[in-house]
């Protein structure tokens, strides 16, 4: 299966060489490194909602298995946030001269990027295994209505001019060559997290059946506080008569 | 909501009111973010835009530096547990937003006056500057109230406290600066439109970040 993957990888990268160079950019051949910029913001959407889904998952349940689905979901989707980011700025540096503009989306994304580094940071101070799956879910949850304000709401707003066209696919401007080369990106980046995905939950889960193996032989401390006193439990002694 | 909010509530202002140190601490950081900002800016006349952006920048610090303390204080002096066995998550999430939410309005109206007269700055769209407060108030007492109860008991909460609300709030100054600056340029510029859309999105904001908050709290307060 791997090798199907990269040579489809190959094939799909030789192909968006060959299509037609796109109209209504500076540099109209390097615009191709939008066949890579494009998934990754919309992947990087879904993986964060279905994080906070996992995330809500867990609030019901209290099963940390899906807290270990929201864990991969959010680091996949922050990697694709990174991945937006690192290919954004090329872009810009390239066609619009400067590598930050200041552009609404931008900043959109980088905000978001930002929510996610303090869910990571809330995980990080959080040693109690149980309480770190909750309060992070929570924050996750939280971090949900921000999030899509960000990303759909704000760089819509009338007051917003960006440089980032929002309606190039729903008026047909992607098309031909270039629209199918977009999508077999898209399809073999989903394909890919997808895999990756599924890796990252499985090392979850045995990193809980680990943790479970060494409670027998560790001590019980105090929920949270790595600085916290030891907790022993209080044990029955016999007497001796 | 029970009554039970009631009983935190006056809980929490009893406590301000016997030591006065959160509310004194937070008046004395509105005054030196706003004589600092006159400070910096004593030769140059403040743009409606700049305003706006200064203003929504001493509120959100303001918020961070003072918000956090009404759960925090909960696990710092012992008393987070005797909380959880006499009142319901959903009433003490309530009577500390809504303390929090108050506390808020006091800072942002000393703030915003001391703001206005040392930049010589004028109001022209009176209810609109109101309304892009009041909808900044309402989200920071319940961003600032759940994210002071993620961490209150994680280690270094108090600077986490600050990393985690900030991201979650940004959104919200973007809405803010859009309708401050149109409520405050005296010239017309600004489309008065756009600012009515922010100025009623914040408000929107301000609710839902206080409708949601008693259900997350919930989910972390009785662990």
């Amino acid at each position: 299966m791997k090798y199907v993957f990269a040579l489809a990888v190959a094939a799909v990268t030789l192909w968006s060489f060959y299509v037609p160079d796109a109209v209504g950019f500076q540099h109209p051949e390097l615009a191709r490194i939008f066949f890579w910029h494009f998934p990754c913001p919309i992947l990087a959407s879904v993986l964060l909602i279905a994080g906070g889904w996992f995330s809500w998952k867990y609030t019901k349940t209290n099963d940390l298995v899906w807290d270990v689905r929201a864990v991969a979901m959010m680091e996949l989707g922050y990697l694709f946030c990174l991945m937006t980011m690192a290919t954004g700025i090329m872009f810009s540096q390239v066609q619009w001269g400067a590598w930050w503009q200041n552009d609404p989306r931008q900043t959109s994304f980088l905000m978001v990027l930002l929510i996610y580094a303090a869910y990571f940071g809330l995980r990080g101070a959080i040693h109690d295994e149980n309480r770190r799956a909750s309060n992070s879910g929570v924050y996750a949850l939280a971090a949900l209505l921000p999030v899509l304000f960000l990303i759909f709401v704000f760089p819509r707003l009338p007051q917003i001019q960006s440089f980032h066209p929002s309606d190039s696919i729903m008026k047909g401007q992607i098309k031909g060559g270039y629209a199918y080369v977009v999508i077999s990106v898209l399809v073999l980046v989903s394909w890919l997290t997808a895999w990756l995905y599924r890796i990252r939950v499985r090392t979850g889960l045995l990193e809980l059946k680990l943790e479970d193996r060494n409670n027998g032989s560790r001590l019980e401390t105090n929920s949270g506080d790595p600085a916290g006193s030891t907790v022993v439990r209080p044990v029955r002694v016999p007497r001796e008569s | 909501m029970t009554k039970g909010w009631r009983a935190i509530l006056r809980k929490e202002i009893r406590s301000e009111m016997r030591q006065r140190s959160g509310l004194i601490t937070t008046v004395l950081f509105s005054v030196f973010t706003v004589i600092t900002i006159s400070f910096a800016t004593f030769d140059l006349e403040i743009s409606p835009q700049l305003g706006a952006g200064l203003l929504c920048v001493a509120m959100l610090f303001a918020a961070i530096v003072a918000l956090p303390r009404a759960v925090l204080i909960e696990e710092e002096q012992g008393t987070g547990d005797l909380l959880r066995l006499v009142a319901k998550a959903e009433d003490v999430y309530w009577g500390k937003a809504i303390y929090n939410l108050l506390f808020m309005a006091i800072t942002s109206l000393v703030l915003t006056v001391l703001f206005l007269g040392f930049t010589r700055t004028g109001v022209a769209i009176p209810w609109l500057f109101v309304a892009c407060i009041a909808g900044s108030c309402a989200a920071y007492a319940g961003t600032v109230t759940l994210c002071g109860a993620l961490v209150a008991q994680a280690s270094n909460r108090n600077a986490l406290a600050g990393v985690l609300s900030v991201p979650l709030l940004l959104p919200l100054s973007f809405l803010a600066v859009s309708g401050l600056r149109v409520a405050l340029d005296l010239r017309g510029g600004f489309n008065v439109g756009n600012g009515a859309i922010a100025g009623v999105g914040l408000l929107c904001y301000g609710a839902a970040s206080l409708v949601i908050g008693p259900y997350l709290f919930a989910a972390v307060w009785k662990r």
